[in-house]
């Protein structure tokens, strides 16, 4: 009770200030008149009573003062009158405080943005219950490993996968007894739905009949795919729709529940609708736009006659499981790499010298998480960069401040002398810094929101529909305001612990400018630290900048201009093999007899693009002496792809009309395959074998990269997509035209439509889009570092400037005294501007030393240069030695023409 | 002369106050003059800290106030001693009795007693 009645009383004394204070005031008027009129009783005149009752009283304001005191409110009113009087100061120089925020506030919002991103690629779980009980299955290999065909991903450090097959998902299933249940999900990157006769390529995930009730998670609308939907293959015509595809399709329309639809022109009912955090159980990024039972598979991934779902050498299915409690990981480990391999020997022929994968786990609670992996180390070095930032804003913050304690010197002496306390004034100080350092927090804040899409979208294609959405929260409001705070008490300890050991006397009797000779060296230290990690940021601009350059100098090996790309699915259903590739046939004619079309061509993989295949080769009747290595990329391309592409044929012949589905196979290699393949050999007239197939090679073309610019061209053999016996689900068609795109796509899309009114052009772009695509991270460093460098010189170089100009001032006099002793004024300029140098040369050194101890953090990154680069350290360590003398120029001349007589009189 | 308050033990001030208004509802002139009055004007108590100890009481929850009018229909603040209040005083009473009780003994003692 007596908490709460002094709470009470503290709560009146804060919100209701004023009135509190007439209330005592009335109540202390009272007294006095009272009194005054009891001391007229004994006959002194009215005014002598009151004169008299007022001086024995004493002072109206310490009374009230203490009054208020007494209810507990003296920390709250000294922090009140701290914060005023620090607003009031900046606001006097308002020039600093504008620099102090708007640092800040780049700082700030730079590590808000940042932050923003690294907690979706490290720290966010999925968002289904409980979690952290999930485990992701994964393999490891061993030696001599069965044969085993993968289609997901491969761990290249650790040698290990995370794919299943379907068979031996079923067969863990039925045997596990150490999860409370085992599910599995695939994504399917690219399927076609067509809503309203609207064809839409949408992102799909395939998931298990138990996905959604191992999961714990819950439609909104309508119902979850259950054990029921998932029968046998090719039936159970379900989906479950995410939330953003509903709000883009649907306007949210509760309506939408039993609506159908066509998933690669197969009807299919909507039968529920995802909550908006659900992102599937592969990402916590970004959410698949349909979810269907993996009985859907024949229709949502064809791969030929034969269903997946029973076919044990495909490994394709992600499995997870839900782990009981009180069973600990290695025996849960254990027991499923018996059922593992039980699994794998009654589903598979394994032969006597063969082993089988061995069971390993990884924690599921943020999926498969393949982001993670690829962007962890991005997300580090930007977060270092973005730190480094800050730390900067924060030594050049410290300097202008310390420089500017040093003239309040007087201002806090005074204060000193008249009995202020030094831990009073100290407070007073840190409130000063944590003022300006809130005030850039929440500029900050909102620079980061307004930037928060900004990476991502920097991250994502500029021809994806799906957008990753970064969440804007508490957590990140959090961070910022933890970050503000720890900034503030950063730049501000050094001024304010400066300020508390002010010696009263010495800053009464000297005058501002000499007060503190000699103790500048907190400062200079302050300076070397910003050119220190100037340098630093410098440095990774640099780098990276050459990074891009270097690879922007590797000539591709095709003419990318002119070109654009896109693709076509054939579905299943409409165009079984070999169907498909008389569909492809027909589009490729329509487009080529389009007029303003150059020429036309298709090809399975599009170049730069990040994606290459690879099958067996073994020349026939050579000796294979390439130490076991009988795999080459390939590529299955049309008739006029050389042409088109502008790729030389050096010998032979390219394909042509007389090479048909019925002709005899032929394929061109590259100049790097006969390299590796034919050394001193004519390869034209040979075979070699393939996919079971003898191929003859009729040509030899130009050496072209493949999945992208940083590595070299790869011996590659190209077949043509008429002799595919299988045809392909899908092709990119590459057109080359000099219509500018945006007037060409309609003219496609007439085109294909003319052919099949159903089929979408799928991701259409310039392979020149394509190829800056695949260089999007090395543009995101390039232009993040470079901005990052630029901020570092313009701090750098208020930070210079600042301690220059409050170098000379304080040196007035002793200057004057040089000169009046016959210094010239050029040697005055070459003191202050050697200082200025020498400070400078020390930051260089220790940035150049942290800049190769950390080189190793983004040696991965770079492309075509080291981390210890000597050309970009000397040109960054050039440019701000070349900084620091154009910022200590005007206070080093300022200082050369001070005048003797007016600098002995300056005090 | 009368003892300063100054010259008090810590706390008295308090005591006193808390008494005053035990014995009915006062504004803070009333408990300076009833302290004088009861203690015969052998006590004076300092003005400037008896404000002070009031809103410091008031903040402890042992007094309450509330305006009202003066004799001579003023508007006034007037304190009175909450149940709290009462039994803090009690408790401080009993404190002051025992101190002054131990201390009477001392300053009586003779040397035959020891």
């Amino acid at each position: 009770m007596r908490i709460s009645k002094r709470f009470g009383t503290w709560w009146k004394a804060i919100t209701r200030r004023e009135q509190l204070n007439c209330e005592i005031e009335d109540e202390l008027t009272f007294h006095i008149e009272e009194y005054a009129k009891d001391l007229m009783r004994s006959g002194i005149s009215q005014d002598e009573a009151l004169r008299r009752a007022r001086a024995e009283f004493g002072g109206i304001a310490a009374q009230k003062e203490n009054c208020r005191a007494a209810w507990g409110t003296r920390i709250w009113d000294e922090l009140h009158a701290d914060v005023r009087y620090g607003l009031r100061m900046l606001a006097k120089n308002s020039g600093f405080t504008v620099i102090a925020i708007g640092s800040l506030a780049l700082g700030i919002g730079a590590n808000t943005a940042i932050f923003t991103i690294a907690r979706q690629v490290l720290l966010d779980k999925l968002d289904v219950y409980k979690p952290e009980d999930l485990r992701l299955f994964a393999w490891a290999d061993g030696e001599n490993r069965v044969p085993i065909r993968i289609w997901g991903h491969w761990n290249e450090t650790n040698h290990t996968c995370t794919s299943f097959s379907y068979p031996v998902y079923q067969q863990l299933r039925r045997q596990n007894s150490v999860f409370e249940d085992i599910f599995a999900f695939k994504v399917i990157p690219q399927l076609t739905v067509t809503v309203d006769n609207k064809p839409e390529p949408v992102t799909a995930e395939l998931v298990s009949g138990n996905y959604y009730s191992a999961l714990g998670v819950n439609t909104v609308l309508g119902r979850e795919i259950q054990n029921s939907d998932d029968g046998a293959p090719g039936s159970g015509a379900v989906v479950v729709i995410s939330d953003e595809f509903w709000s883009r399709n649907f306007g949210r329309s509760p309506d939408v529940i039993g609506k159908t639809i066509e998933v690669n022109l197969t009807p299919a009912t909507i039968i529920g609708v995802n909550p908006r955090e659900f992102t599937g159980a592969s990402s916590v990024q970004i959410s698949p736009d349909v979810f269907l039972p993996f009985s859907m598979e024949p229709i949502a991934a064809p791969n030929g006659p034969k269903s997946l779902l029973t076919n044990p050498e495909q490994w394709w299915v992600l499995v997870m499981g839900r782990i009981k409690p009180g069973i600990s990981d290695e025996s849960a480990r254990g027991a499923m790499d018996v059922l593992l391999s039980n699994a794998v020997r009654s589903t598979m022929t394994v032969e006597k010298n063969q082993s089988v994968p061995r069971f390993a786990m990884e924690d599921g609670n943020r999926g498969e998480d393949l982001n993670g992996e690829k962007f962890t180390r991005p997300v580090y070095v930007l977060m270092v960069l973005a730190g480094v930032v800050l730390l900067l804003a924060c030594a050049n913050l410290a300097n202008l401040l310390l420089a500017r304690a040093s003239g309040r010197q007087r201002e806090l002496s005074v204060r000193l002398a008249l009995g202020a306390k030094r831990a009073r004034i100290m407070r007073q100080m840190l409130t000063e810094s944590l003022l300006l350092s809130t005030a850039g927090g929440i500029a900050g804040l909102f620079l980061g929101y307004c930037g928060r899409n900004a990476i991502p979208h920097l991250m994502s294609s500029s021809w994806d529909t799906a957008a990753i959405h970064v969440r804007f929260d508490w957590k990140i409001f959090g961070f910022t305001a933890a970050v503000s705070f720890l900034t503030g008490l950063l730049f501000g300890f050094m001024p304010a612990w400066q300020a508390m050991h002010a010696q009263i006397i010495r800053g009464l009797q000297e005058t501002v400018h000499s007060s503190v000779r000699g103790s500048n060296f907190s400062g200079k230290m302050l300076v070397v630290v910003q050119i220190a990690l100037s340098m630093l940021l410098l440095v990774g601009a640099g780098l990276f900048i050459r990074t891009l350059t270097n690879l922007n100098k590797n000539h591709p090996g095709f003419r990318p201009d002119n070109l654009v790309l896109f693709e076509i699915q054939a579905p299943n259903t409409r165009y079984p093999a070999p169907k498909n590739i008389v569909l492809y046939r027909q589009i490729e004619q329509q487009l080529a007899s389009t007029p303003g079309i150059r020429s036309v061509t298709l090809s399975k993989n599009p170049l730069i693009a990040g994606n290459v295949s690879n099958d067996d080769f073994v020349p026939d009747s050579l000796p294979l002496n390439l130490n076991g290595k009988a795999f080459v990329d390939d590529n299955v391309v049309g008739q006029s792809f050389f042409a088109t592409l502008g790729i030389p044929i050096l010998a032979g012949r390219s394909f042509d009309g007389t090479d048909t589905e019925t002709s005899r196979l032929v394929a061109v290699v590259n100049q790097q395959l006969v390299k590796e393949y034919f050394p001193n050999i004519n390869p034209i007239g040979r075979t070699f074998l393939s996919n079971k197939n003898h191929i003859e090679i009729i040509g030899i073309s130009g050496d072209t990269r493949y999945a992208d610019l940083r590595n070299d061209p790869p011996a590659t053999f190209y077949t043509l997509y008429r002799q595919q016996p299988k045809g392909e689900p899908s092709m990119t068609f590459e057109i080359s035209s000099n219509i500018e795109p945006s007037a060409l796509v309609p003219v496609l899309r007439g085109a294909v439509t003319s052919v099949d009114k159903d089929l979408p052009m799928l991701n259409i772009r310039t392979q020149n889009a394509q190829i800056r695509d695949r260089m999007k991270q090395e543009r995101i460093f390039a232009s993040l570092t470079s901005g990052f460098g630029l901020l570092a010189l313009i701090l750098a170089c208020i930070g210079i400037y600042g301690i220059m100009t409050y170098t000379v001032s304080r040196r007035t006099n002793e200057i004057g005294i040089r000169m009046a002793l016959g210094a010239q004024a050029g040697r005055v300029l070459c003191m202050v501007l050697g200082e200025a140098w020498w400070l400078a040369f020390v930051g260089v050194i220790a940035g150049v030393a942290t800049a190769l101890a950390m080189g190793h953090l983004i040696a991965s990154m770079l492309y075509g240069l080291k981390p210890y680069d000597p050309s970009t350290l000397v040109t960054a360590a050039l440019l701000l030695i070349f900084i620091a003398a154009a910022a200590s120029w005007f206070p080093a001349r300022r200082a050369a023409r001070i005048d003797p007589m007016r600098a002995l009189r300056h005090e | 002369m009368a003892p300063k308050q100054s010259d008090l033990f810590q706390g008295t001030l308090d005591l006193m106050v808390l008494k005053a208004v035990s014995l009915g509802p006062l504004h803070g002139y009333g408990v300076l003059l009833r302290i004088q009055q009861i203690s015969g004007n052998r006590l004076e108590i300092q003005q400037g800290s008896l404000y002070p100890a009031l809103y410091r009481l008031e903040h402890e929850g042992w007094i309450t106030s509330e305006w009202g009018q003066s004799e001579n229909n003023r508007k006034a603040k007037y304190y009175r001693l909450t149940a709290a209040g009462r039994r803090r005083l009690h408790a401080e009473a009993e404190k002051w009795n025992r101190m002054a009780d131990a201390i009477g003994a001392i300053l009586r003692a003779t040397p035959e007693e020891i």
